[in-house]
């Protein structure tokens, strides 16, 4: 079955090829000064089980006079899988938790002040007997199942929960066209004016998150965005599914974008989870 | 494998759909249960504590209390044949017919010195060190259709096994590994991944120390030329010509041996196997060397 399946994607494969009106060439990045023709980072994808069509998005560059300079082809099984809203809430819910310290604090009987003396005698005053006016039954007393400070809600979340809300999230922003492809974070100026406007050209979001293979960013880039708090640079190991949500663009580097693949693709396919080696939806075969 | 359909169809619908971001997210339905205290009709009056008592009182009786009477782990008293029952081992069987079924299906290689690494390599025996295991001792069944030259090495064995092994031209040897060291010759990745020293194998306790220092046996600490005597007088009482090993095409692998306080083949305690970046990191310090090698 999966030899007849292989040969279905490669028909679908070669089919989309023949569709497309530009020429296949190598997988080379030519330099931005090179760039008469438009290059096409195509990939062999032979690993590719899903019958989901590879997706293509454009290669463009931080110049505001130039616009695209060429295609990428995103493997489908990170950037087209069915969105999962119920386990991007879980990684969402997970980030915010895991962290969590909560110092909510409330004093115990024995620990608020007072309380040592029996407020009247056991009995002829005609009222309700107590031995101490700090229980929990009187007004200013302890609290007998309250919060005591540094609660932590530590837990960890499966590693097949974490990798399908990477690949959900990448999807999402993918498909609601918030995830930009770009050549390098190289910059030709180091104003933070020059990027916002870039931005605002081309209506890349309020918010906006950098993501490039390494965590020594170029010096314009950092020096544009340094003040600049809702633009942020990050590199690939710290991509994560809140911070995607809540930048609402998401820009990646050619070299994120190869990084990522290979690194999800590697946790989608190892033998030791070999339950996981299944996507979410094709469990019913 | 899934159809695309239906992902198609829900990466198109979210082109029309309001940007996904951290305001419009919510958990399948019944997915969060609100953790309440039971108030009202059956979750109220006791909540779950049950009536008076120190399990309503939140002053609960010590484990294993049985409210007076005697308790199960009072109830037995020590018996002499427990004695020393943590100190005894116990060893996986591996008999001589299965051994040679191995090595004729090509799941054991016989190029190399067999070992406790090897065994357990084939997948099909799982040594624990925490339930008192020892490793793996071979038994005589099927010895009359042994036919292999192995150098092998396993922790028990019997007279009639030795003369098996080494009527054939091979060489047979027992050894100890302690808890630690039969975790780490069983589980060397394991070892490796945790990024620690390999450690030096310990002697073996004081009621074992004589099994392995006798060359009848053919114990690891035993004198090798009591061994190499030892071997001849075997095959007179077997009645087979004992082969001679030095003129055989494997002499090098039959005679490799491992040092008491060395647990892998080629790997010396101290040495610390990366894995990841495929270095093996060794010891410069004087004063770890000589930990290491004494």
């Amino acid at each position: 079955m999966a030899g007849r399946l292989h040969s279905f994607t490669a028909v679908i494969r070669n089919f989309t090829r023949n569709v497309s009106t530009s020429k296949v060439s190598g997988s080379e990045i030519r330099h931005v000064s090179q760039a008469s023709a438009p290059l096409i980072l195509d990939e062999k994808f032979d690993n590719a089980r899903n019958v989901v069509a590879a997706r293509e998005a454009w290669v463009e560059t931080l110049d505001a006079n130039t616009s695209e300079v060429g295609m990428i082809a995103l493997h489908p099984d990170v950037f087209a899988v069915c969105p999962r809203m119920d386990i991007i809430h879980e990684n969402v819910v997970w980030q915010r938790k895991y962290k969590m310290v909560s110092k909510a604090h409330t004093k115990t009987k024995p620990e608020v002040r007072g309380g040592g003396r029996k407020p009247w005698p056991q009995k002829g005053t005609g009222r309700a007997r107590h031995s101490s006016i700090r229980s929990p039954l009187w007004v200013g007393g302890g609290v007998t199942h309250g919060p005591r400070a540094f609660t932590t809600q530590f837990y960890m979340l499966p590693i097949v929960t974490r990798i399908h809300g990477l690949t959900s999230t990448l999807s999402v922003k993918f498909a609601q066209d918030d995830l930009k492809i770009v050549e390098s974070l190289q910059m030709a100026s180091d104003e933070p004016g020059y990027i916002e406007k870039l931005c605002e050209n081309r209506q890349w979001g309020p918010s906006v998150l950098f993501v490039d293979d390494t965590d020594l960013m170029p010096r314009n880039i950092t020096i544009a965005t340094d003040t600049i708090q809702h633009m942020n640079l990050m590199p690939v190991y710290g991509l994560n599914v809140y911070s995607m949500l809540k930048h609402s663009t998401l820009v990646l580097t050619v070299d994120a974008v190869r990084r990522l693949e290979e690194r999800i693709l590697y946790h989608l396919n190892r033998p030791d989870l070999h339950k996981e080696n299944a996507t979410p939806f094709n469990k019913q075969n | 494998m899934a159809s695309s359909a239906g992902t198609e169809k829900a990466l198109s619908l979210l082109r029309r759909l309001p940007r996904i971001s951290l305001s419009n997210l919510k958990p399948n339905p019944g997915a969060h249960k609100n953790k309440t205290r039971g108030r009202g009709i059956h979750g109220g009056k006791t909540h779950g504590a049950g009536s008076k008592g120190s399990g309503q009182r939140q002053n609960f009786m010590r484990l294993g209390y049985e409210t007076g009477n005697n308790p199960f782990y009072l109830r037995f008293p020590c018996q002499s044949y427990y004695k020393g029952h943590h100190l005894k081992l116990s060893y996986i069987p591996l008999c001589m017919g299965k051994l040679q079924m191995l090595v004729d299906t090509n799941r054991l290689r016989t190029d190399i010195p067999v070992d406790l690494t090897q065994l357990v390599a084939t997948g099909l025996f799982s040594v624990h060190p925490e339930e008192k295991e020892g490793g793996i001792m071979l038994e005589d069944d099927g010895m009359d259709h042994f036919q292999t030259r192995m150098n092998i090495e396993v922790q028990w064995a019997s007279e009639a096994v030795i003369a098996a092994v080494e009527r054939n031209g091979g060489t047979i040897t027992t050894a100890y590994y302690d808890p630690v060291a039969l975790g780490a010759v069983c589980k060397p990745m394991a070892l490796f991944k945790r990024g620690v020293a390999i450690p030096k194998r310990m002697l073996p306790p004081q009621h074992l120390i004589d099994y392995y220092s006798d060359p009848k046996n053919r114990g690891y600490l035993a004198d090798p030329d009591l061994v190499a005597e030892e071997r001849f007088i075997l095959a007179q009482k077997y009645g087979y010509e004992l082969p001679d090993i030095s003129s055989s095409p494997d002499k090098d692998m039959l005679l490799e041996r491992k040092d008491p306080r060395q647990i892998y083949y080629g790997l010396e305690p101290g040495w610390v196997v990366n894995m990841k970046d495929k270095v093996i990191i060794k010891p410069t310090d004087p004063v770890l060397k000589e930990f290491y090698a004494s």
